[in-house]
C-alpha cells in the first residue's frame, strides 16, 4: 500500500485528542488505583505517603476470605443475570413502540419515557420508598385489592434485590430507548415498502428487517447496560444501603463502603479491580458473540 | 423523505401499541409528576401519613427558599459556562468515534479497549489520583480544572462508533475521490449524517453539563466556582433532608432540560437519510 | 441544513463563552493570588445566614479578610481528603467529631497543644468533658469543640399518658413496660425504636449496662455488659414493641399522627423536624433524659469542632478567627443563627438557652461521651449494624454473634 505517512497520521488526528484527555483523567489514575489495591494505604498513609506499605496479593487474598464481598459478588452478578436483559427487551419494545406512530400523541410519550432519567435521586429515593413501604405504599395497597398480601419490598431479603432491579430498569429504559429510537430512524423505508409488496405483516417486518437492522444499538445497549449493571450502585446506595442482610450489597457498594466511609484505600481498590476484570471479561466475550455473528 | 424510518403499524395495531404505551407511561411519570408536585407541598404534608397526590394547601415557600442564597446567579452563571465546555467535548467524542469507526489504523483494537475500560472502574476509586493530577498541573480551583476531568467519555465515544459505522464505506471512498479531504469530510458528510445520534449524545451532554457536581466542589477553593447542583445540596442539613426543598430544586433544574429534550428530539425525528444530502 | 445552522450557532456561542470565561478567570485570579492576608475557612452546609455574620463581626474587628467556603455535608468528607492528599486546604477548618480521629491519623489538623494550654480562653475545664474528649489525642489537643450534640428520649406525651405514664420512662424497665404497652393499640403499632440504622445505638445502651467498650486494643463487645444491653434491646424487637428494620418513615408518619413510633432517640436536630414537620402541638411531645440502665443513663456525644489546618501559612490569624469563634458571645450568635448548641459551659446560663426542652439536652451532656475515638470506629459501627440486623431479623444468639463480632473487631485493630 502506497499510503504515506501523512495519510497513516490522519486517524489519530481524530482519536488522539479525547484519547489524551482520557489517559490524562482515567487511564493513568487507574494505574494509580491498581498500585494502591497492592498497598495497605489507609487514612494514615494518605497524609504521609511514607507509612504506606506494599502488601503484595494480601487484599486480593483478603477479600475472597471476606463473606460481605462474596456477598456481593453474588449480588452483583444476579442483577447483571436479570438486569441487563431486561433493560434490553423492554427499552427495545418502547422504542418500537413510539415509533409505529408519528403523531403528537407518540412524540409526547418520547418525553414521557424519558422522565425517570431527569427525575433527581432524592425524589426517587423518596416516591419509590413511599410506594414500596410494606403497610401503607401503593404497591401493595394495589396488590391487596387483588388479593395478594403484604410484600416486604425493602424489608424482605429475598425480595428485595427484585425491588431494586425494577427501580433500575424503570430508570435505563429512557436513554436506551432514545438510542434505539436513533437507530430506527435509520432503517431505510424502501426495506418496509418492498416487504410490504411481498405481503409481510407488522409482526414479521419488526423481525425480519427492524431487528436486524438495528443490530449494532443493540449490541451497545447491550454491553453499556452490562457495565453499568456490573457497577449497580445508586439504587442500593439510597434505598436500601446494602441491607437487609447484605441481601441487596452489590461489589461497587462495597468498594464504596471500603473506601470511602472505612478509608480501606487499599482494600476499596483491590475490590474494584475484581470487578475490572470481571466486567472486561463480559465485555470481550460480547465482542466476540458479536464478530461471529457479523461474520455469519 | 420525512418519513424515512417511520416505520408505520395499521390503524388498529397503532391504536393497541398507542394505549400500551399510555398505560405504561402513566406508571412510568408518576415519580416524575410526583416530585413536581411535591415541590408545591409543605414541609408537614409531604411527611404526613397518607399522602395526597395533589397538595391541599399550595405553597410557592420551597422555591422561595431555593433562592435565599444570593449566590444564585454565580452558580447559573457558572453551570451555564461549563455546559457550553461540554460542547466542546461532544465534538471531540464525535471525532474519536469516528475515527475508531472508519479508519484501520495499528493499535486501534487495543486503544478501543483502554478506551472502553476508563468506564469499568467506579469513579470513587480515582477521584483522589485524579485530584493530585490536577493539581500537580496547577489546574485547581481554576475552571479549566473542573472542566477536563469530565470532558470526553467512554460512552460518548462508543456510541458514535457503533452508530458512525453504520455509514457506508462508499459514501466516504465517492467523497475522497472527489478530492474531499478527511476533515471536510467528517465535517461536511459525516457531521450531518449523524443527526440522531447527535441529537441523542446533545441531550446527554447537556444534562451531564447541567448537573456537573463533583468537580466543580473538588476542584474549586472558592464558592465562585460553585454549580446550581451544588448550591443545591449546600442547603442540605448535616443529619436531615428538607424534602420539600430538594423537590424544589430539582423541579426548577429540570425545566431546561426538558427545552432541550423537546429542541433536539426534532432532530430524532427527522432522520437523516443519506439520499438527502446530495 | 437546519442542524448545521443551530450547530454553528453553538459553537459560536461556546467559543465566545469560552473566551469571555478566559477573561474572567485570568482577572480573579490575579486578585485572589496577590491578597495572602485572607484567610480561608471551611463549613459544612451553607454559611450564608449561620456563620457570615460572626465572620464580619471578625473582619471588622481586626481587619482580616475572610474568605468562607460552604461545603455540602455529603461531600466534606471527599472535600477533606483531597484536601489532605494535596496538603493544601483551607486555613480554619469545622471537623466533625467523628472524623477527628481520620484527620489527626492523616496528619491533616495542626497540634495547637501549647496555645490551649496557655491561653486561659480555650482552657479545656470551660467545655464539656465529652467535646474535649474528642479534640485530644495522645495528650495532645488537635482542635477547639464548637458546637455540641447529645441525644435524648423523645416521646409523646399524650399516648403514654394513655398507658399511665405522666412523665417520660426513667429507667430501662420502665421504657420496656411503656413501649410493650404501647404497642399493643393495633397492627403496625410499636413502642420504641430500636434505631437500626444508628451505628451507636447498640454501644450507647452498652455502656449504660456499665460497658467499657474498648480498654487499649481489648475488645469487651462479647461481655456481660454489652451482650446483656442487646438482650435487652432484642426483647423489644422480638415482642413487636419495636419495628425490626428501619421503617424509612418521615417524621410525620412515625411520630406525628397517631404515633406509629411514640418513643425514640436522637439529637437536637430532630427538634426542628419535630416542631416543623410533624403537626404536633407543643403539649403533645416532649424530650427527656435518657432512661437508666444498671449504671448510667450515659448518651452520645457529638458536634462539631473548630481546627486549624496543618499546612496552613497564616497560622497566627487561623488562631484569631479560632479564638474569636470560641468564645461565649459568638457560640451564643452561632446557637441563634443555626440552633448547633454551645461546648462552653458558661454559655448555656445565658437567657436564650432557658427553654425546658433545651435544658434537657443541657442535663444530659453531664451524662454524655463520644464513641471510642480511633479512626476504625466507623468500621467498627458498620460491622455491629449488620450483627445486629442478625440478631434483629434472625433472632440469632446475642452472645454468639458477639462473639464473631468481637473477634472481627480485634482483627481490624491489630491489622
Amino acid at each position: 500500500m502506497g499510503k504515506s505517512f501523512r495519510e497513516k497520521l490522519i486517524p489519530y488526528t481524530f482519536v488522539l485528542p479525547a484519547l489524551i484527555l482520557l489517559a490524562l483523567f482515567s487511564l493513568i489514575p487507574i494505574v494509580i488505583a491498581l498500585v494502591i489495591s497492592f498497598t495497605g494505604m489507609d487514612i494514615t498513609g494518605l497524609g504521609d505517603l511514607s507509612q504506606v506499605k506494599f502488601i503484595g496479593f494480601q487484599n486480593y487474598t483478603q477479600l475472597f476470605k471476606d463473606p460481605t464481598f462474596l456477598q456481593s459478588i453474588f449480588n452483583t452478578g444476579f442483577y447483571v443475570i436479570i438486569g441487563v436483559p431486561l433493560v434490553v427487551i423492554l427499552s427495545l419494545t418502547v422504542a418500537i413502540l413510539i415509533n409505529s406512530g408519528q403523531n403528537r400523541f407518540f412524540k409526547f410519550m418520547r418525553l414521557i419515557f424519558y422522565t425517570p432519567s431527569i427525575t433527581n435521586t432524592v425524589a426517587v429515593a423518596v416516591v419509590w420508598t413511599y410506594m414500596y413501604n410494606p403497610s401503607m405504599g401503593m404497591i401493595n395497597n394495589f396488590l391487596g385489592k387483588l388479593g395478594i398480601s403484604e410484600i416486604g419490598w425493602l424489608t424482605d431479603p429475598n425480595v428485595a434485590k427484585y425491588a431494586l432491579i425494577i427501580l433500575a430498569v424503570w430508570k435505563a429504559i429512557g436513554l436506551n430507548m432514545l438510542i434505539f429510537l436513533a437507530a430506527l430512524q435509520g432503517i431505510p423505508r424502501s426495506l418496509y415498502e418492498a416487504a410490504e409488496l411481498d405481503g409481510a405483516n407488522w409482526w414479521q417486518q419488526t423481525w425480519y428487517i427492524t431487528l436486524p437492522s438495528v443490530r449494532f444499538s443493540i449490541f451497545f445497549v447491550t454491553v453499556t447496560t452490562l457495565i453499568g449493571w456490573f457497577q449497580f450502585f445508586d439504587e442500593p446506595f439510597v434505598m436500601t444501603k446494602g441491607g437487609p442482610l447484605n441481601s441487596t450489597n452489590s461489589v461497587a457498594l462495597f468498594v464504596y463502603q471500603n473506601g470511602f466511609q472505612n478509608s480501606n484505600f487499599g482494600y476499596a481498590a483491590a475490590g474494584s479491580f475484581i470487578m475490572f476484570a470481571a466486567i472486561i471479561i463480559a465485555t470481550l466475550i460480547q465482542f466476540r458473540l458479536q464478530k461471529k455473528q457479523q461474520g455469519r | 423523505m420525512d418519513t424515512q424510518g417511520i416505520h408505520s403499524a395499521s390503524k388498529t395495531g397503532k391504536l393497541t401499541s398507542g394505549l400500551i404505551l399510555a398505560l405504561w407511561g402513566f406508571v412510568t411519570v408518576l415519580p416524575f409528576v410526583w416530585m413536581f408536585l411535591t415541590s408545591f407541598k409543605t414541609n408537614i404534608e409531604i411527611s404526613q401519613m397518607t399522602q395526597s397526590f395533589w397538595p391541599q394547601h399550595w405553597t410557592l415557600d420551597n422555591y422561595r427558599n431555593l433562592f435565599i442564597d444570593g449566590n444564585f446567579g454565580v452558580y447559573l452563571k457558572n453551570t451555564l459556562i461549563i455546559t457550553a465546555f461540554t460542547f466542546i467535548g461532544m465534538f471531540l467524542n464525535a471525532m474519536a468515534g469516528y475515527g475508531f469507526a472508519k479508519f484501520h489504523f495499528k493499535g486501534r483494537g487495543v486503544l478501543f479497549i483502554a478506551v472502553l475500560s476508563t468506564m469499568m472502574i467506579p469513579g470513587q476509586v480515582t477521584m483522589i489520583p485524579v485530584y493530585l493530577i490536577l493539581y500537580k498541573m496547577h489546574l485547581t480551583n481554576t475552571l479549566l480544572g473542573i472542566i477536563l476531568p469530565s470532558l470526553v467519555g467512554a460512552f460518548a465515544i462508543f456510541l458514535f462508533r457503533q452508530f458512525m459505522s453504520n455509514i457506508s464505506d462508499s459514501i466516504i471512498e465517492a467523497a475522497r475521490l472527489d478530492g474531499a479531504g478527511e476533515w471536510y469530510i467528517f465535517w461536511h458528510l459525516i457531521i450531518p449524517m449523524s443527526g440522531p445520534v447527535l441529537a441523542v449524545q446533545g441531550i446527554l451532554t447537556f444534562i451531564g453539563g447541567w448537573n456537573s457536581f463533583l468537580w466543580p466542589l473538588i476542584i474549586a477553593n472558592d464558592q465562585k466556582y460553585y454549580t446550581l447542583s451544588v448550591g443545591l445540596q449546600l442547603l442540605q442539613g448535616q443529619h436531615t433532608t428538607d424534602y420539600g426543598l430538594q423537590m424544589a430544586g430539582s423541579s426548577f433544574m429540570v425545566i431546561p432540560i426538558i427545552i432541550i429534550f423537546l429542541v433536539f428530539q426534532k432532530y430524532i425525528l427527522q432522520g437523516f437519510s443519506v439520499q438527502a444530502e446530495k | 441544513m437546519k442542524l448545521k445552522k443551530a450547530m454553528g450557532y453553538g459553537m459560536v456561542a461556546a467559543a465566545s463563552v469560552l473566551l469571555l470565561a478566559g477573561c474572567g478567570n485570568s482577572s480573579t485570579k490575579s486578585s485572589s493570588s496577590g491578597n495572602s492576608e485572607t484567610l480561608s475557612f471551611w463549613y459544612g452546609g451553607d454559611a450564608d445566614t449561620a456563620v457570615k455574620p460572626i465572620i464580619k463581626a471578625f473582619t471588622k474587628k481586626t481587619g482580616i479578610k475572610v474568605k468562607v467556603q460552604s461545603i455540602p455535608w455529603s461531600q466534606y468528607i471527599d472535600k477533606t481528603l483531597t484536601a489532605t492528599a494535596s496538603k493544601s486546604g483551607p486555613d480554619l477548618m469545622v471537623t466533625g467529631t467523628t472524623t477527628m480521629p481520620n484527620s489527626v491519623a492523616s496528619k491533616s489538623l495542626m497540634d495547637i497543644t501549647s496555645t490551649v494550654k496557655s491561653d486561659q480562653a480555650l482552657n479545656p475545664n470551660k467545655f464539656f468533658a465529652g467535646s474535649e474528649a474528642t479534640t485530644k489525642f495522645n495528650g495532645k489537643y488537635y482542635a477547639v469543640p464548637w458546637y455540641v450534640e447529645t441525644r435524648v428520649l423523645y416521646y409523646r406525651k399524650d399516648l403514654l399518658k394513655k398507658v399511665g405514664y405522666n412523665h417520660a420512662p426513667k429507667t430501662w424497665a420502665q421504657l420496656y413496660d411503656a413501649a410493650t404497652k404501647l404497642s399493643k393499640r393495633g397492627k403496625d403499632m410499636y413502642g420504641f425504636n430500636v434505631d437500626a440504622a444508628e451505628p451507636t445505638f447498640g454501644f450507647m445502651f452498652a455502656r449504660q449496662n456499665g460497658a467499657t467498650l474498648l480498654s487499649g486494643k481489648k475488645t469487651q463487645f462479647n461481655q456481660a455488659p454489652m451482650v446483656g444491653a442487646l438482650k435487652y434491646l432484642n426483647k423489644f424487637v422480638q415482642n413487636g414493641a419495636s419495628p425490626k428494620q428501619d421503617l424509612k418513615l418521615s417524621i410525620g408518619q412515625s411520630f406525628g399522627g397517631n404515633g406509629r413510633v411514640p418513643m425514640f432517640i436522637s439529637g437536637p436536630w430532630m427538634m426542628q423536624s419535630v416542631k416543623t414537620d410533624a403537626g404536633l402541638k407543643s403539649s403533645q411531645w416532649g424530650v427527656a433524659e435518657l432512661p437508666k440502665g444498671k449504671a448510667n443513663n450515659m448518651s452520645n456525644t457529638g458536634g462539631g469542632n473548630l481546627s486549624i489546618f496543618r499546612y496552613t501559612k497564616n497560622k497566627k490569624n487561623a488562631m484569631k478567627l479560632l479564638k474569636f469563634m470560641s468564645n461565649k458571645e459568638n457560640q451564643l450568635k452561632y446557637y441563634k443563627t443555626s440552633t448547633s448548641m454551645p461546648t462552653l459551659k458558661a454559655a448555656w446560663q445565658d437567657k436564650a438557652l432557658s427553654d425546658t426542652n433545651i435544658q434537657v439536652f443541657r442535663k444530659q451532656l453531664n451524662s454524655s461521651q463520644p464513641m471510642p475515638l480511633i479512626k476504625q470506629w466507623d468500621q467498627i459501627g458498620q460491622n455491629y449494624l449488620k450483627a445486629w440486623e442478625q440478631i434483629a431479623l434472625n433472632n440469632a444468639s446475642v452472645q454468639k454473634t458477639m462473639d464473631t463480632f468481637n473477634q472481627q473487631t480485634e482483627q481490624l485493630l491489630n491489622k
